[in-house]
């Protein structure tokens, strides 16, 4: 049984190795042309190949030297923020952008405990009204104001 | 040499009232985002950077240096009185300006800060003036396999000012060279890792990367961490004006700060987080007491500040002149450009005098602005700090989505941030830095193109990389740097550098 002695390094090399290969797993079909004339698979290919001869030097080392160990990951915060980005994509064209931003605030806002649902919805109309006002009128950026209702 | 007639085509092409309003206004907007927490300069040069695409490229590029230097001096200002640095130059700042900041004395470390680096920004202005012209005709000789070794030179450098560890850093860079490639290949016609998403056929746009991995993966950072939440942010501003021996104090290190920042700044990789180190290391050698560093001493902001903006200002010589840009923000500097019309390198000098010695002029004036702008404003841009973490980041979040969106409207967009947000979050979680990342996800095109050419030239073979002696001498201080970051008592120096968290 071998015993990991740097959790994050081990990590590092495991995430570093899999992005290596799949840096050429899906560029195997590119041409790889020759020295002289390279070809789109060239580059890649020995980027990709460093990457992985890399990622599995650094993992080896988190096998054989100390070091720290990986925080976990808190779910709640992660999701809840990248839902509300996400949100905002899907929802600026059907709803324009002062709603999307309302929506956006929401759902960030449960992204920590003891959301006050008074104070964050006054917050969400005052973030939308300053959007609106400073981006759309203000800066006169390509913003939606209104949806396809 | 006509440096005074170079700076006044410039001047008098940069100064309309439209152009120092917009100056103004971008300077405003960018301290504005710059001082919230957790946002360095970086993305919120980047989350800006769509308001300038509608005006005209002098105009445009005068808001940006408003904008650059806002955010900025916004990034210092939150170090300083919260001991949050957004990017790794504020980290030395931070070391003595906090230190200031918490015996009451935040006013006169913002204040010689703005101070010293508007002087700094002047004598750069006229070290640029001055050298741009002469570099530039140097860089007509730059061939091919001479881009490709400054480039390695440069993301070599990247390496030491990265955090932790030196074999993370080096892989990150090439993962960051790796996703430069996404997109259509220039030469084939062939598309690359694009699986089949019509969207990013053009490449990854660079503003949802750096909005995800350093703005939106912060803000998760400091919801985890939970403090913000809990206590607000404490920040008081008593006195506002340096004493006289504050001032006496810090002449000398600004000057120093000043020379030291010039140079570095032309470097490749290096600029502004070099020269702070740099700085911060010389003031601490020259000092009568160096023990007082590190409990709040002036010099140690007083000479970092000046560095780096010296060197932001002189950073835009490898980038006007070889078109290379030397660290991310110029890398965004040079993306708003190009979006211009305008291809930097040193075509831009003599086709379109006016733009050149017109931008050059701009950062002075962008300069000009924040100590004319931010020191009055600072009592209200402390003010905005105080506001609870848990109504700010949602705001800042709505700020990401906008930048990004009104870059390109365009949803898929919103999904490239979500990804690279979880991207930026394993790493931080993995112990590896991302701002490397950054240049190689800059320079990945660049430097597969000038390689291919040299293999073209040389028919295959890579010895013309050592053949030629322009290529030949940025290799060997390449292998200086490699020397100096396997040598033992450097390596010991650099982490004690980046302790200080």
């Amino acid at each position: 049984m071998i015993r990991v002695k740097s959790p994050q390094d081990l990590g590092a090399g495991i995430l570093f190795f899999l992005l290596g290969l799949a840096g050429i797993y899906f560029g195997r079909e590119l041409t790889y042309g020759s020295s002289m004339r390279m070809g789109p698979g060239y580059f890649p290919f020995w980027l990709s190949a460093i990457i992985l001869f890399m990622g599995l030097v650094i993992g080896l080392r988190g096998l054989m030297f100390d070091g720290p160990a990986i925080e976990m990951p808190q779910v709640r915060p992660m999701v809840m923020v990248i839902l509300s980005i996400l949100s905002f994509g899907l929802f600026v064209i059907p709803l324009g952008t002062p709603l999307a931003i309302i929506v956006l605030v929401f759902i960030a806002a449960y992204a920590r405990p003891d959301v006050n649902i008074l104070e964050t919805a006054i917050l969400a109309v005052c973030s939308a009204v300053f959007a609106v006002l400073a981006f759309i009128y203000g800066l006169g950026q390509p913003l939606p104001l209104w949806g396809d209702f | 040499m006509d440096i005074i007639g170079n700076l006044t085509t410039g001047f008098v092409a940069a100064l309309s009232w439209d152009n120092v309003l917009f100056c103004l206004i971008g300077c405003f907007l960018g301290t504005l985002i710059g001082v919230l927490p957790g946002i360095g300069p970086i993305p919120a040069i980047a989350m800006l950077l769509p308001i300038t695409f509608g005006l005209d490229p002098l105009s445009s590029l005068i808001m940006l240096a408003g904008i650059y230097y806002g955010a900025a001096y916004g990034g210092s200002t939150t170090s300083i009185l919260v001991n949050m640095p957004g990017e790794a130059s504020a980290i030395v700042t931070c070391i003595d300006g906090h230190q200031m900041a918490k015996q009451g004395r935040a006013g006169p470390a913002l204040a010689i800060a703005a101070l010293g680096s508007f002087f700094a920004g002047t004598i750069a202005t006229i070290f640029v003036a001055g050298f741009g012209p002469i570099l530039s005709a140097f860089a007509q000789q730059f061939n091919s396999p001479d881009y490709f070794s400054l480039m390695v030179l440069g993301l070599v450098t990247a390496v030491i000012l990265a955090h932790g560890s030196v074999l993370k850093a080096v892989t990150i860079i090439l993962v960051g060279l790796l996703l430069g490639l996404v997109g259509t290949d220039v030469n084939s016609g062939t598309t690359r890792y694009t699986f089949g998403i019509s969207d990013i056929w053009d490449g990854i746009d660079f503003l949802p990367v750096v909005i995800g991995m350093f703005g939106v993966t912060e803000i998760i950072k400091n919801l985890e961490a939970k403090q913000y939440l809990r206590d607000p942010i404490k920040a008081k501003l008593s006195t506002m004006w340096p004493t006289k021996k504050d001032f006496r104090d810090s002449a000398m290190p600004i000057l120093r700060g000043t020379a030291l920042g010039s140079i570095l700044g032309i470097l490749p990789g290096g600029g502004a987080v070099l020269s702070s180190f740099a700085a911060y290391t010389v003031e601490k050698k020259v000092a009568k007491d160096p023990s007082r560093f590190g409990k709040g001493a002036i010099e140690g902001v007083a000479g970092p500040e000046s560095a780096n903006n010296a060197a932001s200002q002189t950073s835009f010589i490898p980038l006007l002149t070889l078109g290379l840009p030397s660290n991310a923000v110029m890398a965004l500097m040079m993306g708003a450009m190009m979006i211009q019309g305008i291809q930097p390198g040193s075509a831009v000098m003599t086709s379109r005098p006016d733009l050149f010695w017109g931008m050059v002029a701009s950062m002075w004036i962008g300069n000009a602005m924040l100590v004319v702008l931010n020191l009055p404003l600072l009592p209200m841009w402390v003010r905005l700090l105080s506001v609870p973490y848990r109504l700010l980041y949602p705001a800042i979040l709505m700020f990401c989505v906008i930048g990004v969106y009104a870059n390109n409207n365009n949803a898929t967009q919103m999904v490239i941030v979500a990804v690279f947000t979880l991207f930026g979050y394993i790493l931080m979680r993995v112990g590896a830095e991302p701002a490397p990342m950054i240049l190689g996800f800059i320079l990945g095109p660049l430097m597969e193109e000038n390689l291919r050419r040299s293999l073209v030239l040389s028919r295959g073979d890579p010895m013309i990389f050592f053949n030629r002696p322009i290529s030949a001498t940025l290799l060997f201080l390449t292998f200086c740097v490699v020397l100096l970051i396997v040598l033992p008592s450097f390596r010991k120096t650099r982490e004690v550098a980046f302790q200080e968290e």
